[in-house]
């Protein structure tokens, strides 16, 4: 497979014969291009942070979790790249040095890009754009400080050129390579030629953002076998609203679902400031997120609060089903070979919705207990529940004890908690590394709590603490 | 010449100019452990015990070396034997004998030409073991039924009749213990655990070493020691030190956790064996988790007397530590920091370290004091609240200073314990009023510090300009202190030093960057390398004037008649005398071998503001505050960077950070996702104090200031979530699960 992509603003042609070779491997070892880090190889870090720009702009990604096919037609900045060709600082690399934000140095490549990516991006919510970004001696104060001395100043030159409207980046051909392609990776254009490829070799493993499927090549070393690519075809990144009704392509990355709910669900959109670390959301699907099955992924219990009916999709068919459906036991979900997750659709509107995160640190963090809870209240009656969890079972489930409980109780604190022991009968938690089952069940009334004290005006704060 | 009081002003020293390697740093160019790479290079990986405890029956490695591209399978069997004391724990831990002694023990090692070939290679390999008992936390390694880890590892110190996995014992302590309880108003007991935690630095082990059949070697490292790495490496493969070249790499952290050999001198055996081609090896971050140099973990009992005044009047300490299958837990220098910040009159410590089925444990930053302050400061802090006192003018009452007689037996010089104290009482943070759920928490904390063999070389250049050859790797900006010290020394401009840390073939032998020591040390022995310099310049200058030496003195960077009765003579500048050294008598050096004393004690003190969620028990910090003495401040923005990491890391360990093991002794966290050192949002933006009680031991005063930091936080953060909670938490870390419990049994249930 011939791939060809900008490398800090030069046109890189690359053959790849390894699809699952990663950009980081690729850049340290092949280009020996050493300034990118290996700290962790599974993303937690942040010493590998490059910047990829397409049309959808400029981001700060992990390369440990890229596979070279993932930059086809994009362009790449390591931080080789940051400065300027002649040596030039860009002015975040300058205020780096001047507030010493450096002690040991070695996580500092990665926090150049992710502030260089969020510097072009106008974004100044230091927080969370680092939040994937370890940095061991400093307690990131003279980082932050870095960062906000350089906010004002303008976005370096060289940089704006990766954009694509510049000359440099339309390549005159982009293989896409479905049709007659004989190896063992294609990277379709479309979501009929994705279709219609999976349906052919329905043993492939399709690739989304590669953010779970990333540690399986570099930690578990597996051989994948053939690859489909996903994240070429425009129309599954697309977010529709008609009739009511808001449809997610599966590969809208989180990033954008995060932005695209901040108007209908915001209450959706602040727990997605919470799910993995900036680097995670701009690779991560939600098409990924709901096909993994993973029990405890931040994406679908809201999903399912919210009503959601998945698309799924083999060859021209589709079905539909409700989200909660999808999932039928630990990592066990109703998909048939050839079959992908093509879309899901909520509703635009749901005022009764909230989302709440338990995990022991605000940012990336897996979660314990992960909640939603969508509850219609008509004349201080509750006539409708939706609540699902996360963390609670082998999959992402709807606590419908708890929703018969609520279902016609008057909306009231005492009629809520006359309710919650019905959360035993949906939900017999685990004990393990993250919490107890005690911890859990404590965590899960607690939202319900919450959700009371949230949705009645209370003036204290039901949301996490912030400094 | 140069004076040597302690100056009260300075041209340089106290300034903040930008390091030397910043640029490297913010481009990517600073080459770290895995940056290097050299033609014929092959690539290393090793096999590791799925097991905590396992006889090893068989190792086969035919398949794996029949894998095209496998050159060379190494095992103990490669290693010399013979070995004894801490050379044959080395070698024990670097790879397993005949039992693999915890879960990530290396068993054998492969080099290939890839590293995927490498990696296959290792699931070719058929090991055969016979899975043993194991025991992994400290009290059930001391109970009669715990397997013995090591029969006849313990030393002469462990009383009879204890269980064989207790290997050292301790007991020391002065003055009248039941007279001190006696005179006490309020005597307190209470137990208190931490468990081990890892230094957490993001660069993960890496090396590059190549070893001929002729036992002539070369190895580039990431490494706070390289002379450790050359001795330690030598003494396990049977080499000779001299033949065995060690250059440090930029190194990505360490903290204590590089200053001993891990995969080192398996690259070494591996390119031995494969016909000396350079090997590479880098760990994975589950190997550094897994197979590296966590902490200790520790299970204390402290005992307290304190009178209605909160005066001290006795204290008693129990440790009992685990720093893995090897003796070596930090025991003892937990317990003589246990109460080294009060002047008590009777004390009386008590320490075992005891043998489990974990990795050998390494250094982490003051090794031993955060336990001792947690378990220490945090009953001391139950009594002010049971007395109704304060907690700072309780320690502002005790507070050792000069002249103190401390509670491990030196007599403290120049401190600034009591000087950090008020400085902490007068911070505006302390005047912040709390709100519901939120509480304020305090504790002192403190580290011995450390001086060490240490040898610099410093030559004038050609231009006068100036480069000094260190052998501490810079971790935190020591070679900007460096720079700074010597460039006020010889009055010249800081950019016109240059401090290189060289590899073991430049130097006499020089102790790692450790104990806090390497501004300090190194920093002296430059300052002393620079006057050996000056007096040669100087020499030439009276040479050229015709006059004595003795009547030449150094001022700004030029040779000056001492007096009027000298002559006169317009000032020699340093590049004037550097332009023509060649014809007056050759290159003009420095130089300074010492095993350097005159450390100074550091300590500090740490306020923290925090607010509680009662229903999720996660802690969150809202303000947090280091006062502690630098001595001297040579580049105050690296003191405070050291002030805020220590804060950091000592936060981390707190709140979050653990090492998890399974039934079956296996570590369950080994990734950053599941470890949680702290992130940005963790962490408020983390104020410092700088006191100055500059140390006489030093030219410029510098105490060092690397490690106290991390010995507060564990008990300020305690005593803040009981201020917050009503609850007291006597366990680490304090993770929400962990907090909402205690703040349910405090309510009742």
């Amino acid at each position: 497979m011939n791939i060809s992509f900008l490398l800090n603003g030069e046109t890189t042609h690359v053959t790849v014969t390894d699809p699952t070779r990663t950009v980081l491997d690729w850049l340290r070892e092949d280009r020996r291009l050493t300034g990118t880090k290996e700290g962790c190889n599974e993303g937690d870090c942040g010493a590998c942070t490059v910047m990829i720009t397409d049309e959808g702009g400029s981001r700060a990604l992990n390369a440990c979790l890229l596979f070279l096919p993932q930059i086809h037609g994009k362009a790449l900045r390591t931080v080789e790249g940051i400065a300027a060709p002649d040596g030039q600082l860009h002015p975040l690399q300058q205020a780096m040095i001047d507030e010493h934000a450096s002690q040991c140095g070695f996580c500092t490549p990665g926090f150049v890009v992710s502030l260089a990516a969020a510097h072009l991006n106008g974004r100044h919510d230091h927080d969370d754009i680092l939040a994937g970004n370890l940095c061991r001696c400093t307690g990131y104060a003279p980082i932050i400080r870095a960062a906000r001395a350089a906010q004002s100043a303008p976005a370096p030159d060289w940089l704006l050129k990766d954009r694509p409207h510049a000359p440099a980046f339309g390549f005159a051909e982009i293989s896409s390579g479905v049709r007659g392609q004989t190896a063992p990776a294609v990277l379709p254009e479309t979501t009929d030629d994705l279709a219609r490829a999976y349906l052919d070799t329905p043993d492939a493993t399709l690739v989304a953002g590669a953010t779970d499927l990333g540690l399986w090549v570099t930690k578990d070393l597996r051989d994948l076998g053939p690859l489909i690519f996903t994240n070429r075809c425009k129309d599954l990144c697309q977010i529709t609203e008609k009739k009511g009704e808001i449809t997610i392509g599966a590969g809208v990355t989180i990033a954008a679902l995060r932005a695209a709910m901040e108007g209908p669900h915001p209450a959706f959109a602040s727990l997605l400031r919470r799910f993995a670390s900036e680097q995670i959301r701009q690779a991560a699907t939600i098409g990924g997120n709901i096909a993994n099955g993973s029990p405890i992924g931040d994406g679908p219990p809201a999903l399912i609060a919210l009503g959601a009916r998945l698309t799924l999709r083999r060859g021209a068919d589709r079905r539909q089903m409700p989200l909660e459906d999808f999932f039928l036991d630990y990592r066990k979900q109703d998909r048939r070979p050839g079959e992908f997750v093509e879309s899901v659709t909520i509703p635009a509107t749901a005022p009764g919705l909230a989302c709440y995160k338990l995990s022991k640190r605000f940012d990336q963090d897996i979660s314990a207990v992960c909640g939603a809870i969508n509850l219609t209240v008509e004349r201080d009656r509750i006539t409708a529940a939706r609540i699902a969890f996360g963390g609670m079972a082998g999959t992402p489930k709807r606590a419908r004890a708890l929703e018969a409980a609520l279902t016609g109780a008057l909306w009231s604190e005492a009629a809520i908690t006359a309710a919650l022991p019905a959360l035993a009968d949906d939900f017999t938690p685990m004990d393990d590394l993250r919490a107890s089952a005690d911890y859990r069940m404590a965590g899960a009334r607690a939202m319900l709590h919450r959700y009371w004290l949230e949705r009645s005006g209370a003036t204290v704060s039901v949301l996490e603490v912030r400094a | 010449m140069a004076k040597d009081e302690i100056q009260r002003t300075y041209r340089l020293i106290g300034t903040r100019p930008d390091r030397p390697d910043g640029l490297d740093k913010v481009t990517g160019r600073a080459r770290y452990g895995a940056d290097v790479s050299a033609p014929g290079m092959l690539h290393g990986a090793v096999l590791r015990s799925p097991h905590a405890h396992a006889r090893i029956l068989r190792i086969d490695a035919s398949k794996a070396l029949a894998l095209p591209g496998v050159k060379a399978v190494v095992t103990r069997a490669d290693f010399p034997t013979g070995l004894t004391g801490e050379d044959w724990n080395l070698q024990e831990n670097t790879i397993a004998g005949e039992v693999a002694l915890y879960d990530g023990h290396a068993v054998a090692a492969v080099a290939a030409t890839s590293r995927l070939i490498a990696q296959d290679a290792l699931r070719l390999i058929a090991v055969d073991y016979e899975i043993l008992p194991h025991v992994t936390d400290v009290d059930a390694a001391m109970r009669p039924d715990a397997p013995a880890i090591r029969p006849g590892a313990a030393d002469h110190s462990v009383p009879e009749g204890l269980h064989p996995n207790v290997v050292k014992y301790i007991d020391f302590g002065h003055g009248d213990l039941e007279a001190g309880f006696a005179a006490a108003d309020l005597v307190r007991e209470q137990s208190y655990t931490t468990e081990a935690t890892h230094q957490g630095y993001i660069e993960p082990h890496a090396c590059l070493g190549q070893l001929g059949a002729d036992g002539k070697g070369e190895m580039w490292v990431c490494t706070q020691g390289h002379w450790y790495i050359r001795r330690m490496a030598a003494a396990v493969l049977g080499i000779e030190a001299a033949q065995l070249r060690v250059t440090p790499s930029e190194i990505g952290g360490g903290f204590g956790g590089k200053t001993t050999i891990f995969i080192e001198p398996l690259a070494l055996a591996l390119s031995r064996k494969a016909g000396g081609r350079p090997v590479k090896m880098v760990m994975s971050r589950a190997e550094v988790f897994r197979a590296t140099g966590p902490t200790a973990s520790a299970a204390m009992k402290v005992r307290i007397g304190m009178k209605k005044d909160g005066t001290l009047t006795a204290g008693q300490a129990e440790f009992r530590m685990q720093g893995g299958a090897f003796p070596g837990a930090p025991v003892s220098s937990a317990l003589y920091c246990a109460f080294a910040s009060y002047a008590i009159p009777a004390v009386a410590h008590v320490g075992y370290d005891v043998l489990t089925n974990r990795p050998k444990c390494a250094a982490y930053r003051a090794p031993g004091s955060p336990m001792a302050a947690f378990a220490v400061e945090s009953l001391i802090d139950e009594m002010c609240r049971e007395l109704g006192l304060d907690p700072l003018e309780v320690r502002l009452k005790n507070a050792v200073r000069e002249g103190t007689k401390s509670s491990y037996g030196p007599t403290y010089g120049p401190i600034g314990l009591v000087q950090s104290l008020q400085a902490a009482q007068a911070h505006p943070n302390l005047s912040v009023p709390l709100g519901p759920n939120q509480g304020r928490g305090v504790a002192a904390g403190f580290w011995f510090n450390h001086g060490g063999e240490t040898s610099v070389s410093l030559a004038i250049g050609e231009d006068g300009t100036v480069t000094v050859s260190v052998g501490t790797p810079d971790i935190g900006g020591s070679r900007a202190s460096i720079a700074l010290m010597t460039a006020e020394t010889l009055g010249i401009a800081y950019e016109n030093v240059r401090v290189n840390v060289v590899e073991t073939g430049a130097l006499g032998v020089n102790e790692p960057t450790h104990g806090s020591r390497a501004t300090f040390a190194s920093g002296k022995a430059a300052v002393i390398a620079a006057r050996h310099a000056i007096a040669e310049m100087c020499r030439r200058a009276a040479a050229a004037w015709g006059i004595d030496p003795e009547a030449v003195d150094w001022q700004d960077g030029a040779a000056v008649p001492a007096g009027p009765n000298a002559g006169k003579f317009p000032p020699m500048p340093i590049a004037e005398i550097a332009a023509r050294m060649g014809s007056t008598g050759g290159p003009i050096s420095g130089h300074h071998e010492v095993t350097a004393g005159g450390v100074g004690a550091s300590f500090g003190v740490h306020v923290v503001d925090v607010e509680v969620d009662p229903e999720t028990g996660r802690t969150t910090v809202l303000r947090y505050l280091v006062v502690q003495d630098a001595g001297r401040a040579i580049h105050p923005a690296y003191v405070e960077g050291q002030y805020q990491g220590g804060a950091a890391q000592g936060i981390g360990w707190a709140l979050n950070e653990e090492y998890i093991h399974d039934a079956e002794g296996r570590l369950l966290n080994p990734v950053f996702l599941d470890y949680r050192v702290p992130v940005a949002s963790d962490l408020p933006m983390i104020d410092t104090v700088i006191v100055e009680v500059p140390n006489p031991g030093h030219p410029y005063g510098v105490r060092g200031v690397g490690e106290t930091g991390i010995t507060p936080p564990l008990p300020a953060l305690a005593n803040a979530i009981a201020a917050a909670t009503g609850a007291r938490l006597r366990s680490l870390p304090m993770s929400p699960p962990k907090v909402l419990a205690a703040i349910r049994a405090q309510r009742g249930g």
